[in-house]
């Protein structure tokens, strides 16, 4: 579904990204984590081309990044996207929020593209704050309803960028909760997180960055058995501390 | 000589030819704000490009049209272009002075309006597979007017009054109509005050247009206070800047 093949990138002589190789599969749940300015979010960012990368490749669902037949935006209506500080449209209701690709991206007719938000803001558990703007919404409320907005466009995978960071501790499990059922339901996912709980019960692997290198590639029972490198070892041992 | 003559008062209050030149001001006003909320949204765009040759025309022209006198552009506007063969009357004279000079105001309050746009809304556009002209009209072009109307409101306001710079070139709008009464009948006060109050009524009726675009802007931004400790505290809300910025 999404295939790295020896992804670089330099911010001037800083290297962000250094041949990052590897594959996500349909359906399959990888969490990527590491130390803050590791890259992790310049490489998801490059997944959907928020990001440019000097060389390598990212081929998604069979279509090259690198590739001057690639128009980007029909490539990134594939792939839904969860940021970590939201990103709802602030001048448009959670319904419109929701509506809004299906309508511009997708051509879909309105009675469509709203029953099909209602739905999805059902499934997040919003359905009853549809007609709200999202300032009067908690961050977790308003995650959800990014999750939902992700979902309208019926993406082949989601990535995530540490959608739990921003949110008040009361309010992780709830964004957590919806993320879990997604991955029950089959989606594939790419979800940069510290969230480690969610990483051991719910990804197949783990991908461990640092200093812009994959670390550690591994299922996920194996790299919290104490089966990872010493490096992540150490990161592990940092965040659980907390 | 009486000092003050309430019967010619209210004779040049409901005088037609005064009401006319009210109504030049206002559509004065209208075209002027529409024409340069167009040719300033182009300069707006063509200033945040990053190439030199797109953005160092715009920055000369607001430079330009900022940094001289209206009465001084709109004298070389009716008395230049003529002298390159360009004959064109009065009325469109005016037009085109005050549409062009309006043009360099706005074109920095629009683009204020668009830098306020956070680009984390345009990322989340992007990824859902926007193009970058449905970006535009969709996303950034509505956010950009909360921070847009205020400041235009307050064009308007001052262009109603500024019209009247166009008198010079014998532009008939209202003040150069009371002018032309003064020097036939000479109750100077007593005209002025009436032109004065038609300014009023009509500043007064663009506050009230202006309070409802206001309103209705900043509606999505407003809190409902009743659950403000839902709230996030990160939320992009602004202060109402609306009507204290005046
Ligand atoms: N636009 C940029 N210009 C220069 N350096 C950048 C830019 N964006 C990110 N970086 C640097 O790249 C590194 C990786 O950033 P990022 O991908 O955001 O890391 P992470 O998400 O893992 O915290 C950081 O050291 C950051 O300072
Ligand atoms: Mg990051």
């Amino acid at each position: 579904m999404i295939v790295f093949d020896s992804v670089c990138k330099h911010y001037g002589t800083f290297q962000v990204l250094n041949n990052c190789s590897a594959t996500i599969n349909k359906g399959e749940i990888v969490v990527i984590c590491g130390p803050s300015g590791s890259g992790k979010s310049t490489l998801i960012k490059c997944v959907n081309g928020l990001e440019t990368f000097d060389s390598g490749q990212i081929t998604v669902d069979g279509t090259r990044l690198h590739d001057p037949a690639t128009h980007l935006p029909d490539l990134r209506r594939r792939i839904g996207m969860v940021f970590q500080g939201f990103e709802l449209f602030q001048h448009l209701t959670v319904l419109q929020n929701v509506m809004i690709a299906q309508r511009v991206v997708l051509h879909r007719n309105k009675a469509e593209a709203h029953e099909r938000a209602m739905l999805l803001l059902q499934r997040v558990g919003l359905a009853d704050h549809a007609a709200k703007y999202p300032v009067a919404l908690s961050g977790g409320q308003q995650q959800r309803v990014a999750i939902a907005r992700a979902l309208a466009i019926d993406p082949v995978a989601i990535l995530f960028d540490e959608p739990t960071s921003a949110l008040d501790p009361e309010m992780v499990a709830e964004v957590l909760a919806v993320m879990t059922e997604l991955a029950q339901a089959g989606m594939t996912m790419m979800c940069v997180t510290h969230e480690m709980g969610f990483a051991r019960q719910v990804a197949n692997r783990v991908i461990f960055m640092d200093r812009g290198e994959f670390v550690d590639d591994l299922p996920a029972a194996d790299f919290f058995d104490g089966r990872c490198s010493d490096r992540a070892g150490t990161f592990l041992k940092r965040i659980l501390s907390h | 000589m009486q000092i003050w003559n309430w019967h010619g008062f209210f004779i040049y209050l409901t005088n037609r030819y005064i009401f006319e030149g009210a109504v030049t001001t206002l559509w004065l006003t209208a075209f002027s704000i529409c024409a340069g909320f167009v040719l300033g949204g182009a300069l707006a765009l063509m200033k945040r490009s990053r190439h030199q040759i797109v953005s160092l025309p715009a920055r000369f022209y607001v430079w330009f049209f900022r940094g001289t006198p209206l009465l001084v552009q709109l004298i070389v506007i009716y008395t230049g272009l003529p002298k390159f063969g360009i004959r064109l009357d009065v009325v469109t004279c005016s037009l085109i002075g005050l549409s062009l000079n309006e043009a360099a105001y706005l074109a920095e309050i629009i683009r204020a309006g668009l830098n306020a746009v956070p680009p984390g809304q345009i990322a989340a556009a992007r990824a859902l597979g926007f193009e970058e002209r449905q970006i535009a009209w969709r996303i950034t072009f509505p956010q950009a007017m909360r921070i847009i109307v205020p400041p235009l409101g307050n064009s308007v306001n001052g262009l109603l009054k500024t019209t009247s710079v166009t008198s010079v070139i014998s532009m008939e709008e209202l003040l150069r109509r009371t002018q032309l009464l003064v020097q036939e009948h000479f109750m100077v006060l007593e005209l002025f005050s009436v032109s004065a109050l038609y300014y009023l009524a009509m500043t007064s009726a663009w506050d009230m247009v202006q309070r409802r675009l206001e309103h209705y802007v900043n509606k999505p931004y407003a809190r409902p206070t009743s659950s403000r400790a839902n709230a996030p505290a990160n939320a992009q809300a602004l202060p109402d800047i609306g009507q204290d910025a005046r």
